[in-house]
């Protein structure tokens, strides 16, 4: 569904994505494995159309070119983000929170279900849809974000670093609903440091090296070579 | 029972003067140093539409609701836009932004001195008294406190329950992740200063129905605006109201029993007292 390729990022002389080429489908979970400044949290925004890229780019989304697009039309075409640090309204409501992300889409009907969905997902929101997101937990606050990015009915969902500050159980019930995100159709791109948790859902990975992706393939293959275990998800 | 209904409509006025201020600074982050001389722009409009047109202030009202709308809308647009593009809303837009409207206010205010001169202007329209619970109250001031009190009800109704409004605060809150909801920040932001631009255009009517206007009080009611919607909470309209009615009821109070000389350091010792208590204003938030 999601198709990459020739995507290329540089802040000034430096590059810091350099002609990626990768694809996500519905119903599967991709992860992004990469050390501190590979280039991973540059691919997302660059999905997103938050940071510019090197024209020639190729990043369709079925039959839509998102190159085209400005930001706030890309979500509408089906593709939702969520960055690192959450990308929630603080001071609003939890249920402004969900109202806001179906802003792009119009139809009353798919809101309920959609609404519904994400409930479904993150129970604990059913009692909090008054709370002021600000006030909550960084875990609360995240199911919050990806609740908010689901609410647009996305093809394609691109999480950087979810787990990020959270507790061990909050990144188990995260990566459990993530799972059960992509189950239910929706393709998952994310990001994560955490590797050896979101291996254990994921289906496939890429690995970025200094702004170039260097492997891609099953979880499994990753998991088969020890050295990359030793350089990415610890011990071995 | 007259001091109330002097200090209601000053107050209304303060209070309408700063909703559409707050709204275009609050929301699309740019302080607008040419808001009073729109405001007095407005004023003059009535009155060459009554005295020289004999188009009743009331008629003028509804006109100026769509040609304030349109007039804000097109200042973002046109003026303000490219500015944005070009500082990609980055910190250099505050400082582009003041100097634009700032000479904005400087061309305004020539070609209104050009016209009209420096002084006084007035007109009479509803000066007949009505009489509430036996207290004569001047008509025009009823219309003042009423237009004033449908405004706010109308804004703050249209920011709180509806799905444009919760937009409009979405970029209030956060333009970042507004984006990401899929809501243009500038089309809201355009939007907004129609919305201010119509509250200008309202604001304007109404003063110059129950006080005397000069070209030179512009700068005053861009200062007590500025000052109430900081009172208030930058965004906030029920706090625009609450800090307006305030400083109305200040002012009225003490130029009736003390002495008008000291309306404006009243007006700024309140300022000083509501900061020191509530520094970002009373109902603002602390980002």
């Amino acid at each position: 569904m999601l198709d990459v390729s020739g995507l290329s990022v540089s802040y000034g002389m430096h590059v810091a994505l350099a002609e990626a080429v990768l694809k996500v489908d519905r119903g599967e979970v991709v992860v992004l494995l990469g050390a501190n400044g590979a280039g991973k949290s540059s691919l997302i925004k660059a999905l997103a159309g938050l940071v510019r890229y090197v024209t020639g780019a190729h990043i369709r989304l079925g039959a839509t070119d998102l190159t085209r697009l400005a930001p706030h039309q890309i979500v509408g075409a089906g593709l939702a983000c969520v960055p690192e640090g959450r990308g929630v309204f603080g001071s609003l409501s939890v249920r402004e929170n969900l109202t806001l992300g179906a802003y792009s889409a119009t139809d009353h009907v798919r809101f309920r279900d959609r609404n519904e969905l994400v409930l479904a997902l993150f129970p604990k929101l059913k009692m909090r849809l008054r709370q002021s997101v600000q006030t909550m937990s960084g875990g609360e606050q995240q199911m919050v974000a990806i609740g908010r990015a689901l609410m647009s009915g996305p093809v394609i969902l691109l999480l950087d670093e979810p787990s990020l500050g959270l507790s061990p159980a909050a990144s188990d019930e995260l990566f459990a609903a993530i799972r059960r995100i992509a189950d239910l159709g929706t393709g998952v791109l994310m990001v994560e440091q955490n590797a050896r948790r979101s291996f254990a859902i994921a289906d496939r990975a890429y690995l970025l090296e200094n702004g170039a992706i260097v492997r891609s393939g099953n979880v499994n293959t990753f998991l088969d070579d020890r050295v990359l275990i030793r350089a990415y998800l610890g011990g071995d | 029972m007259e001091l109330m209904f002097a200090g209601l409509a000053l107050g209304g006025l303060y209070a309408l003067l700063a909703m559409g201020l707050t709204l275009q600074y609050g929301v699309a982050r740019i302080l607008n140093l040419a808001y009073g001389i729109f405001v007095i722009a407005a004023a003059f409009g009535a009155y060459v539409a009554k005295v020289q047109l004999g188009i009743s202030p009331i008629v003028a009202l509804l006109f100026s609701l769509p040609l304030g709308f349109g007039l804000g809308w097109a200042l973002y647009s046109l003026l303000l836009l490219p500015l944005v593009r070009r500082t990609r809303a980055g910190p250099q837009l505050d400082i582009d932004s003041l100097l634009a409207t700032f000479g904005l206010m400087f061309v305004i205010e020539g070609a209104l001195l050009w016209i009209f001169g420096g002084n006084f202007y007035s007109y009479s329209y509803l000066s007949h008294p009505v009489y509430i619970a036996g207290t004569p109250v001047e008509a025009n001031r009823l219309v003042v406190i009423l237009v004033a009190l449908a405004l706010t009800l109308l804004l703050h109704v249209g920011m709180n329950r509806t799905r444009l409004g919760l937009a409009v605060r979405a970029v209030e809150v956060d333009p970042a992740t507004a984006v990401l909801a899929g809501i243009d920040a500038r089309t809201i932001s355009a939007l907004v200063f129609g919305v201010g631009g119509a509250v200008v255009a309202v604001s304007g009517v109404i003063i110059s129905m129950f006080l005397p206007f000069s070209v030179s009080m512009a700068t005053e009611f861009l200062m007590k605006a500025l000052l109430v919607v900081v009172m208030g909470g930058l965004g906030s309209i029920s706090g625009c109201l609450l800090a307006g009615m305030t400083l109305g009821f200040g002012e009225t109070i003490v130029a009736r029993f003390i002495d008008p000389g000291l309306t404006l350091a009243v007006n700024f010792g309140l300022f000083i007292v509501v900061l020191s208590v509530r520094p970002a204003g009373i109902f603002g938030r602390t980002v």
